[in-house]
This record gives C-alpha cells, sequence and structure tokens, in this order.
C-alpha cells in the first residue's frame, strides 16, 4: 500500500491520539499521512485546501457536527469520491442512519475496535 | 458279352476322371490337415500367450494394489497433515486476535496515561478523564466525585447524563451511597453485566497509596455495550491510580501557581512603592 492521507475529526484530542495511534498500524499509514481536526468547520477547511483519500470523523462535535460536514463534503463540495466514516458516540441508530444517508461510506462506534478499525480503513484505501 | 470300342473309352475316360476327382480330394484333405495343423499350434501359442497376459494382467493388478495403498495411505497422511495444518492455522488466527486485541488495549492504556499526565489544569484534567470514559470505556452515564479535603464530602468534578439531576447540591457524604461507601473503605465495586437499557454499576476509587483522593461511578454504557469488558477493567484500574496523582498534582500545581501569583503580585506592589 502507498501513501495514504486520512483526516481525523474530533473534538476530543484524547480519541484523535487513540485514532492516530490505531491508524499507524494499518500497512502503509504513517504519522505524517495523518491530518487532525477538532470540529466539523476546521475539516471542512481542511478538505477544501488538501486532498485526501479516506475521513473519519465523529458526529457529534462543537460547531459543525459530523453529519453537517458529510453533508456540505456531499452536496456543496460535490466530492462524492471521497470516503467518510462516521463514528458515533452514542451508538445511536439514528444518527448512523441519517448520516449513511447523507453519504457517509461507513460507520464505527465508540468505544471503537482497532480490528475493525484497520478492517474498515482498509476497504476504502484500494492497494 | 463284348463290348464296343467307343463305349470301352467312355469308360476310360469316366476313369479317369473319377481318380482326378480322388487326386483332388486327397490334396484338399491335406490341405486340411495342414491347416488344422498350423491352427493347433496356433491355439497353442494363443494359450500360452493368454496365460502369460493373465500373469501380467495379474502381477499388474497387485503392483495397482499396491500403488492404491501407498496413496490411500499418502492421501490418509495428507488429510492428517492437512487438519493438523488446518488446527495449527486457526490457532495463529486466534492468537492473532489475542494479540491484536492486547495491541489495542495497549494503545488505549497508553493514550489514557498519556493524556492524564499531559497537563497540569486541572479542568482539562477532568475533561480528560471524562473523554477516556465516553471514548474508551463506552460509558453513557457517569460521574467523576472529587473529595473535598475541608469538608470531607465527595463533589461532582465531572459528568455525563443525569447524574447532576439525581445529586442533592452535587455532593455525596463519605459513607453515604454507594459512591461514598467505596470512598470510604477504597475498593472498587463492580457489577457484572450491564442491564437492558445498559444500566451497570462500576464504582472506583480514585487513590494515591491509600489515600482516597476521588471516585469515579459509571452508570450506564453506550447502547451497543453488554458490559465491561477485560480492557475496561484494565482501563479502570489505570484511572484509579493514574487519574488520581493527575488530579492531585493539577490542584497542587494550580494552588503553587495561584500562591506565586499572589507574591509576585505582592512583591511587585513593594516595589512600585
Amino acid at each position: 500500500m502507498s501513501s495514504r492521507s486520512l483526516l481525523v475529526v474530533d473534538d476530543s484530542a484524547t480519541f484523535r491520539q487513540l485514532l492516530r495511534m490505531s491508524l499507524q498500524r494499518v500497512n502503509g499509514i504513517s504519522k505524517a499521512d495523518i491530518t487532525e481536526a477538532s470540529d466539523g468547520a476546521e475539516a471542512l477547511e481542511k478538505v477544501k485546501s488538501s486532498s485526501f483519500d479516506l475521513v473519519l470523523t465523529d458526529i457529534r462535535m462543537p460547531k459543525m457536527d459530523g453529519l453537517e460536514f458529510v453533508r456540505q463534503v456531499r452536496t456543496e463540495l460535490q466530492r462524492q469520491d471521497l470516503p467518510i466514516i462516521i463514528i458515533s458516540t452514542k451508538g445511536a441508530d439514528d444518527d448512523i442512519e441519517l448520516g449513511m444517508s447523507l453519504g457517509a461510506s461507513g460507520y464505527l462506534s465508540k468505544p471503537i475496535s482497532i480490528i475493525r478499525l484497520r478492517e474498515l480503513v482498509t476497504s476504502f484505501l484500494p492497494e | 458279352m463284348t463290348q464296343k470300342p467307343e463305349e470301352i473309352l467312355t469308360l476310360f475316360s469316366k476313369s479317369e476322371e473319377l481318380l482326378e476327382l480322388f487326386r483332388k480330394g486327397k490334396a484338399f484333405t491335406e490341405e486340411l490337415m495342414c491347416e488344422n495343423e498350423r491352427l493347433r499350434y496356433r491355439v497353442v501359442q494363443l494359450e500360452t500367450e493368454k496365460l502369460d497376459l493373465s500373469d501380467m494382467l495379474m502381477k499388474e493388478i497387485e503392483r495397482v494394489r499396491l500403488e492404491n495403498k501407498q496413496l490411500a495411505q499418502k492421501i490418509e497422511f495428507i488429510d492428517h497433515r492437512f487438519h493438523e495444518v488446518e488446527q495449527e492455522n486457526k490457532d495463529f488466527a486466534l492468537r492473532y486476535v489475542e494479540v491484536e486485541e492486547q495491541n489495542e488495549s495497549l494503545a488505549n492504556l497508553y493514550v489514557a496515561s498519556y493524556r492524564l499526565h499531559s497537563t497540569l489544569d486541572p479542568a482539562e484534567v477532568v475533561e480528560c478523564i471524562k473523554e477516556i470514559l465516553v471514548n474508551m470505556i463506552g460509558s453513557e452515564e457517569f460521574g467523576l466525585f472529587v473529595v473535598d479535603e475541608e469538608t470531607q464530602e465527595l463533589v461532582l468534578a465531572g459528568y455525563e447524563g443525569e447524574i447532576a439531576q439525581r445529586l442533592d447540591k452535587e455532593r455525596v457524604a463519605i459513607g453515604e451511597g454507594l459512591e461514598g461507601m467505596v470512598a470510604e473503605r477504597g475498593e472498587p465495586f463492580f457489577t457484572e453485566d450491564a442491564g437492558e437499557a445498559g444500566e451497570v454499576c462500576a464504582c472506583i476509587p480514585l487513590k494515591i497509596k491509600e489515600r482516597v483522593v476521588g471516585v469515579i461511578a459509571l452508570y450506564k454504557l453506550l447502547a451497543h455495550k453488554a458490559g465491561l469488558t477485560p480492557l475496561d477493567h484494565k482501563l479502570l484500574e489505570l484511572l484509579a491510580g493514574h487519574a488520581a496523582s493527575a488530579i492531585v498534582s493539577s490542584k497542587l500545581f494550580a494552588q503553587a501557581d495561584r500562591k506565586l501569583r499572589t507574591m509576585e503580585g505582592f512583591i511587585s506592589l513593594l516595589r512600585t512603592r
């Protein structure tokens, strides 16, 4: 797997660090490949200015939540090709269903399983 | 009785024909006997060949039977080896999952301890403990209580869910209620599985050596979590020690910082006079 660029969006620095550590264990992903954002608005700016192969975003965040971020990426930026994995904190089916209907490519529930995370990330990052 | 010469000639001619016929018959009989002899010889030859072929066939059948037996033994061996390798593969797969779980556990523990000691701001420490409880343990409703040294009460320092509404003045006397009893005894309390709505009861004391500085009480897990896993127990054990020292050190730092600023203020005031 060649070098990939990932964007991790979560208001919790602890969770971002955990995701970063977990993602670094996926083949071909290094520390430098992972960019962090603490809310949807910051993530949207980063998506506009940089190219990413995959975005992992929490749903519940201040300023702009993960669902609104997905909606804006799909409808306003017209980025249908960018895989976005939403991460649900509450494990609520409604949030996940809404996120998927807005165009999310996959979902995870907190607390995340590293094995499941790796499977999902690998499936969205082709060889 | 005298015969005419013509009749005699006719008779002679017929006798000659008859003799010729006999001669041909003799030659044909001799030919038949010769052919018969040849065919008898051929039958003997074929009989011999048949016996030879039968022997060869029997030997070939025996050889094939032996080969078949050897192949069956080889197949049995390969089948046995295949099952052994399949079992080894399953064992390796299980071991791989175990190692992955251990890695997951270590990553969680590393991040939790790293985050707890990354700040000396009491509010950030509380926020960090909340993040660990939500994101790593998957608790939907919990309370973080800190011991108030002056009143010897547990004060709600951080929470998620409706816990604050249930507590009167957000304070619990030590020795009262589950949280107070855990703080008094310094021993953790766990229920095994989450209830239907994710209700669980886990209460752990935050201790520095034998001194209890706070309590973490979990009341409800996220809907998709069936109960606390071994990793959750490890994280809670880690929190019991590291969160306590992080809370105390951040408090001490904040106090020292406040005192330092006050002293600096006084010194500055004295200098200006």
